[in-house]
């Protein structure tokens, strides 16, 4: 899909770069062969952009100019219906399985064409478009980091060096510490449980069911911060100038 | 970031931070914080120091004594300034991306994950 709009906007002189947030090269490496992008394709191993830009969960992306400076913040960046929105929920799923479907059947399926529209007209009509954001608002509209958020993005950072030099028993508690101090980061703790219960040689692990090793799972966690709708930063629309 | 030391030099200390050392103080983009104490005498930054004025978490992990100073939350919100700061990202074979190969191109930097 990122393959298609690079392709489609590049000739305005707009780069697709896209980041894998993944801690394990391998389980990256399979979705980016498949899709052979022209566009660069890079990882982020230890989940820098949260530190350095506030992205919080995927799908999430930037937008920087010419000059290299950030016309847009770290936001929801969905290009594509999701798949579930609207879907009857199957008969006979398993309790736990059936409340996920269930969630994410209310997805919207149209809550990607604002974004993708707002794309185009910044790709066209450059620092003009009202999606370009002034530089005070990309600060105000970048999200909130306090002494939290910020000893959770150093806490990762400590638990995925510890992770790769000494095994996951090292990670685990600076890991459960970042899931504590940042609740509402979702790249944290989606990418701690699925390392967790992802079986080995196989792909990552979507479900992420509960574990001894953290407190939290996709399930629980996401119905207790209300849901979908609280998931992701939405994307915040034009610049109010 | 992961620290090597706790006294970089200040070319060191920009470029995995994007603040820089000036005579006002250390600055990223248009925002400057004065930091008396941040230059030590022989020149290098004192992590310790810069962490305070700058509101950075500077975390230790005693079993293997590794340092890790995280962002700054000076502003309340995770950008201070538009200026894209230093990214460490790598290409899938574990070479540094580099960024000044898209200079002059606006970037769509867009975040996916396998899980």
């Amino acid at each position: 899909m990122w393959q298609a709009l690079h392709e489609e906007l590049s000739p305005f002189g707009v780069t697709v770069v896209t980041v894998a947030m993944d801690a394990e090269v391998s389980m990256a490496q399979p979705w980016v062969s498949a899709a052979s992008p022209t566009h660069p394709s890079v990882i982020d191993r230890t989940h820098s952009l949260g530190g350095a830009l506030g992205f919080v969960n995927v799908p999430m992306a930037a937008w920087i100019d010419e000059h290299g400076e950030l016309v847009r913040p770290a936001e929801s960046s969905r290009i594509v219906p999701s798949v579930m929105a609207g879907r009857e929920v199957p008969p006979g799923l398993p309790p736990r399985i059936a409340a996920r479907f269930e969630l994410l059947r209310h997805a919207s399926p149209n809550a990607h064409e604002p974004y993708l529209a707002a794309l185009r007209d910044w790709a066209h009509r450059g620092a003009e478009s009202p999606f370009a954001l002034t530089a005070e608002e990309v600060i105000q509209r970048s999200q909130p980091r306090h002494a939290d958020e910020a000893r959770a993005a150093a806490c990762f950072e400590m638990g995925e060096h510890l992770r790769e030099t000494s095994g996951v028993d090292a990670a685990t508690p600076w890991w459960r510490e970042a899931h504590r101090l940042q609740p509402s980061n979702w790249t944290y703790k989606r990418q701690a449980w699925s390392l967790e219960t992802t079986a080995p040689g196989e792909p990552s692990d979507l479900i992420q069911e509960p574990t001894d090793r953290y407190e939290g799972n996709w399930l629980d966690d996401l119905v207790a911060q209300g849901g979908l709708k609280n998931q992701t930063p939405a994307f915040s629309g034009p610049s109010s100038r | 970031m992961l620290l090597t030391t706790l006294f970089p030099s200040p070319d060191e200390f920009f470029e995995q931070t994007g603040w820089e050392a000036k005579p006002e103080g250390l600055c990223r983009g248009e925002v400057c914080v004065p930091s008396p104490g941040a230059r030590r005498p022989d020149g290098t930054i004192d992590v310790s120091v810069v962490a305070e004025r700058l509101s950075m978490p500077l975390l230790r992990d005693e079993h293997s004594d590794t340092w890790v100073l995280g962002p700054s939350a000076l502003s309340g919100r995770a950008l201070d300034t538009a200026v894209v700061p230093p990214l460490s990202l790598s290409n899938f074979d574990g070479s540094p991306f580099d960024f000044t190969s898209l200079l002059g191109r606006r970037i769509i930097l867009a975040a996916w994950a396998s899980w």
